[in-house]
């Protein structure tokens, strides 16, 4: 026999609460990274390749106060511009219901050079770019929908006064968010009444190097008009936007922290339990001539192999679910898009199984410490 | 005395790390000196033990008797090194183990002291061999030692057909037989029976006392025996009664 080997027999002698205590403790992991993960979906959107080189152009008093229409020859004179293009939100309801994917008006000329990551045959591009009343779906919007080439899709107006009819012309792949659907500006310059407005411009600079001074000069150039603006990077941009999610982010920390707290209590109570019934068999230990410093590794040996076990079931199974499979991200209608482990979050679960297992170790540990061999023995004689 | 089996294990067994130490000294084996365990209940104080002084001999089968609360279990334990006196002197092979640190008596009992208690208190999880083998783990003996001291000391409790059984499989005189192998592996020179019979049936006590008797006789142990039964006093070469913590003869 082993010392390893006896330790696990102490640990697995009563099934049923082992079996308990691993199980809890692997749900309570699995809801700590799940949670995590998620606020990391929340707060860190992924971002592409291009996104360093993209400049987001939107009004300084909020995002929902509209720029005129005619910045855009300002800003395409600027040296180290590359293409610039409207992007206005139009947030219809499809279906006669609220949807998930975002539908943006833009300039199909340029569309292609200031995301340049996505993916589509140049026929379907230049289809796009032809025919005004024409759009392209991501192919995940496309798949969930069952939506096909030559489809019509009605937008039912809720922010703008208007409703749309588009013809689906492109299905495109390969950009880091495949679910939206783009339409072209004229759509809304057009609209009766329209002032010839646009939502943000969204501007690709020629080189990395560009887009400071292309950031400086943009705030400078509308800093003194009705329309000023901010400028900033794509993922600036994201952030900013996002930081508007701060109190949904102390809620997860929040929720996360009693997760964890809670979790130390259960484990605590689990290894008080197992050790309290073997007071006796620690006192005949003791008796045989094992010291304290070998019981209380025995004890942190068990606690720890409790959590471990847990984590590897919690940790592990969050991981292949969100790492392998595509459950979360249909079960969320493709709203969470990158819901994945990072290897960051997995430490930090195992981190917490790890001091999961040292915490709760020390109760016991402590007991029998204090605890005389006669003392022991009569306890449970 | 050649047919009984046990014995013969302890004659033929010339090379095993059980056989008794040939030290047959002049010097008692423990030595006690105005010995007193005193507890405090607020203002009153309880004398376990008054000022006992005790010697035992190398070889001895020393039995221990005296009424309830007497204070024999508790001189038991002292001398075993479990429980410390209040003063006095208790030394075991000269080493005064009043004196020793809680790590220092933790080796010590490894080394000289086997133990036997009452309710057998086997590790329930673990068998028979393994149970015998616990004292071992903390030597430097290899796996393959391990398991011949086991074998041999299950051997002489005849109990080497049983090593694989766990305690709930085992009857209670065959359980008690267990602990006295694991008491023995270590080839301590003091084995030390807090009531070893009192869970047994007749039979079953005979054959542990012969047992504890034989590992005098044969090997030279000093064995100490705290029991209420007369019929065990008989086994040991010299009994003393304890009455209020102190001897009574």
């Amino acid at each position: 026999m082993s010392i390893g080997g006896f330790i696990l027999r102490n640990a697995i002698r009563n099934k049923r609460r082992a079996f308990l205590s691993v199980l809890s403790v692997a749900v309570s992991l699995f809801l700590f990274v799940t949670l995590l993960v998620g606020l990391r979906e929340l707060t860190q959107p992924p971002h592409d390749t291009g996104s360093a080189a993209r400049i987001v152009v939107r009004n300084k008093i909020s995002l929902g106060n509209l720029l005129p229409s005619r910045q855009k020859a300002t800003i395409e004179k600027m040296p180290g511009v590359e293409a610039i293009t409207p992007f206005t939100w139009f947030g219809g309801k499809f279906r006669g219901e609220e949807v998930l994917f975002g539908q943006f008006a833009v300039d199909p000329k340029v569309l292609l050079k200031v995301f340049a990551e996505a993916r589509m045959t140049f026929e379907q591009f230049e289809a796009f770019e032809k025919d005004p009343t024409a759009c392209i779906v991501g192919i995940k919007t496309c798949e969930k929908y069952g939506l096909k080439i030559g489809d019509f899709i009605k937008l039912q107006g809720t922010f703008w006064p208007l409703d749309l009819n588009l013809k689906l012309v492109g299905i495109y792949k390969g950009s880091i968010d495949d679910r939206n659907l783009f339409f072209n500006h004229r759509q809304l310059d057009e609209m009766p009444g329209s002032t010839g407005e646009v939502g943000t411009w969204w501007v690709k600079a020629k080189t990395l190097d560009a887009v400071a001074p292309l950031v400086q000069e943009i705030n400078a150039a509308f800093s003194n008009t009705t329309a000023a603006v901010r400028a900033e990077t794509e993922q600036a941009f994201q952030l900013s936007f996002i930081s508007m999610w701060g109190n949904i982010k102390m809620l997860v920390l929040s929720i996360c922290s009693v997760v964890v707290f809670t979790l130390v209590l259960v484990c605590a109570s689990t290894m008080s339990m197992a050790i309290r019934e073997r007071f006796r068999e620690l006192a005949i230990l003791k008796a045989l001539g094992f010291r304290r410093r070998e019981l209380f590794a025995f004890i942190l040996a068990e606690s720890f192999g409790l959590a471990a076990t847990g984590a590897l079931i919690g940790v592990g199974g969050a991981s292949f679910l969100f790492n392998q499979t595509e459950i979360v991200v249909n079960a969320s209608q493709n709203f969470l898009i990158a819901f994945e482990m990072t290897p960051r979050i997995m430490g930090q679960a195992c981190v917490v199984a790890a001091i999961l297992g040292i915490v709760s170790s020390i109760g016991p540990s402590l007991s029998v410490a204090r605890m005389s061999v006669v003392q022991g023995l009569k306890t449970l004689d | 005395m050649e047919s009984d089996p046990i014995l013969n294990l302890l004659h033929s067994n010339v090379t095993s790390p059980l056989n008794a130490s040939e030290e047959t000294g002049e010097a008692p084996v423990v030595q006690i000196q105005e010995l007193s365990k005193v507890y405090q209940q607020g203002e009153i104080s309880i004398y376990a033990l008054n000022r006992i002084s005790l010697n035992i001999a190398q070889g001895e089968f020393l039995t221990l008797m005296g009424p309830s609360g007497s204070g024999k279990s508790t001189l038991l334990h002292i001398i075993a090194g479990i429980d410390r006196p209040s003063s006095g002197q208790c030394r075991v092979q000269g080493i005064d183990v009043t004196k020793l640190s809680e790590s220092e008596l933790a080796d010590w009992r490894n080394q000289n002291v086997g133990f036997v208690f009452q309710t057998f208190n086997l590790l329930p999880v673990l068998t028979a061999f393994e149970n015998v083998e616990l004292p071992l783990l903390l030597t430097r003996l290899t796996s393959k030692q391990r398991k011949k001291q086991v074998l041999t000391a299950l051997e002489l409790v005849g109990l080497a057909d049983r090593m694989g059984h766990l305690p709930r499989q085992l009857s209670g005189g065959q359980e008690q037989r267990v602990a006295i192998a694991r008491a023995l592996v270590t080839d301590p020179q003091l084995i030390v029976a807090d009531e070893p019979t009192g869970n047994l049936d007749s039979n079953s006590a005979h054959e542990v006392l012969d047992i504890l008797q034989s590992l005098c006789k044969v090997a030279a142990k000093t064995v100490i025996v705290v029991t209420h039964d007369p019929k065990a006093a008989a086994f040991g070469s010299r009994s003393v009664h304890l009455e209020k913590g102190e001897l009574a003869n």
